[in-house]
């Protein structure tokens, strides 16, 4: 059983890592997110309506519509929460062992092992496609044919542009370089499915994912990555953004050193719940869309 | 009075006073405004949000207007019981456009019975500030709602008038 979604929206962070970084990253997705916080504050903001009452009742109906499992938003939640945690879950332990020591931000540093290049890969990709199953899960297929959909997903607009916008900068260009995509996707190619399911990411996420068995899931991963991949490289390209700028950006927000720059990402990783913060923020719009339309 | 004694009763005022202070600071939130339906919608038994009889939200597409004019449509939800599409101008969203089924939520449809004009044939009702509906076939809901403040009243009732309302109305 999930918190309320009100409580959910409620109690998003208005600072903290997560918001930080993500607001480091206006710059690449300018005014495209404002970090919006509170249920009924969402209503105002989604509908434009502003009798109480109304609100009221359009929040009745989203939260019911949450509730009802049959729905998927519970699903997406849930994705959107797991991906965050798996990834960040090597982190946290080392972060775990640190609890209650006065210890500056450098020293646990120290402490972090980067990734493998392969993990990393493998994370990324992962993340893309719980983007997709989430997305889904929330939206349906919109439209009849595949044009639709695809239109559907160019839509991105507001705190899921920023996601994505994370994802291609927090889990690609910086621990991956620029080629990030298809160092993504030659991993993809050259791995089997038990390599799959030895990464943690997808350990947590695999219910979910579609494809059967691992086999059939790794060939799902891979045909996502291989479609998306110049919809991410042209994302990069059109705004110019390189690793450096991302983390010039970020250090301007977030106290690190860029001499740790190896570090970076594992850090972000295990730090930042992204994923969960701008999907409940995605998720709350969506199902307040719905619902002012349907009472 | 003693002098002791009323020190003692000062004492003891004092420390009520702190109590209150403290179980009045301590004291739970106030319950949510969403509580109530909270509690109802996920109690054992409870009713689903969307009706096991309502119609799919796919065979609500080809209803939608068609766009031009400037105007672009992209479909955004797609669920059962609703199809949900967004109407942008010069890359701006102007405004949505909905179909659901009321079976779900039978209120949305007795508040036509208050309707007092029509639209193409259908009544209409207008929703808050942004909002314009018509009830189609006793049984669907089409709504345009603004997301621009460029897009006004009038222009809700053009677009509701642009769906397939005739065609909707003879869906089962």
């Amino acid at each position: 059983m999930s918190k309320p979604i009100f409580e959910l929206v409620d109690e998003l962070p208005t600072g903290g890592i997560t918001v930080m970084s993500l607001r480091s990253l206006d710059f690449a997705v300018p005014g495209q997110w404002q970090n919006l916080v509170g249920f009924n504050n969402t209503i105002k903001a989604v509908t434009g309506e502003t009798d109480e009452a109304l609100i009221q009742q359009i929040g009745e109906r989203a939260v019911q519509l949450f509730n009802d499992k049959s729905q998927g938003y519970q699903n997406a939640l849930w994705l959107y929460q797991t991906v965050d945690s798996a990834s960040g879950a090597l982190g946290a332990a080392a972060m775990a062992n640190k609890v209650g020591q006065d210890i500056s931000f450098l020293g646990f540093l120290q402490n972090l092992t980067p990734k493998p290049e392969k993990a990393q890969s493998i994370d990324l990709c992962v993340k893309l496609v719980v983007e997709l199953v989430a997305f889904c899960q929330i939206n349906g297929i919109p439209g009849d044919s595949i044009g639709d959909f695809l239109a559907a997903l160019g839509d991105y607009s507001g705190e899921s542009l920023m996601r994505m916008a994370a994802l291609v900068c927090f889990d690609g260009l910086v621990p991956l370089g620029p080629d990030f995509a298809l160092k993504g996707l030659s991993t993809l190619n050259t791995m089997s499915p038990n390599d799959l399911e030895h990464n943690t990411t997808f350990k947590g996420v695999k219910s979910l994912i579609p494809g059967g068995d691992s086999a059939g899931q790794l060939s799902f991963i891979t045909s996502s990555m291989d479609s998306v991949k110049g919809w991410m490289t042209d994302f990069v390209s059109s705004r110019g953004l390189t690793p450096e700028q991302v983390v010039d950006n970020l250090t301007k927000f977030v106290e690190i050193s860029k001499d740790k720059l190896d570090y970076l990402g594992a850090f972000l990783d295990m730090t930042s719940n992204y994923y969960t913060h701008t999907g409940t923020q995605t998720l709350a719009r969506r199902l307040i869309e719905r619902a002012v339309a349907e009472i | 009075m003693p002098i002791f004694q009323r020190w003692r009763s000062v004492l003891l005022s004092v420390c009520l006073c702190g109590l209150l202070l403290i179980s009045s600071g301590c004291a739970t939130k106030p319950p949510s405004p969403y509580a109530q339906v909270q509690q109802e919608s996920t109690q054992r038994g409870a009713p689903k949000a969307v009706a096991k009889t309502a119609t799919q939200g796919s065979e609500f597409n080809r209803f939608f207007p068609k766009p031009g004019n400037g105007f672009e449509r992209v479909y955004t939800q797609e669920k059962k019981g609703f199809a949900e599409a967004k109407l942008k101008k010069d890359g701006k969203d102007m405004a949505m456009l909905s179909i659901s089924d009321t079976s779900s939520v039978p209120t949305a449809a007795q508040k036509y019975a208050q309707s007092t004009e029509k639209i193409a044939g259908f009544p209409t009702v207008e929703v808050g500030t942004t909002q314009t509906g018509v009830l189609v076939g006793s049984h669907y809901q089409v709504k345009v709602l603004s997301r621009n403040p460029a897009f006004v009243k009038s222009d809700r009732k053009a677009w509701i008038a642009k769906f397939d309302l005739q065609g909707l109305s003879k869906l089962r």
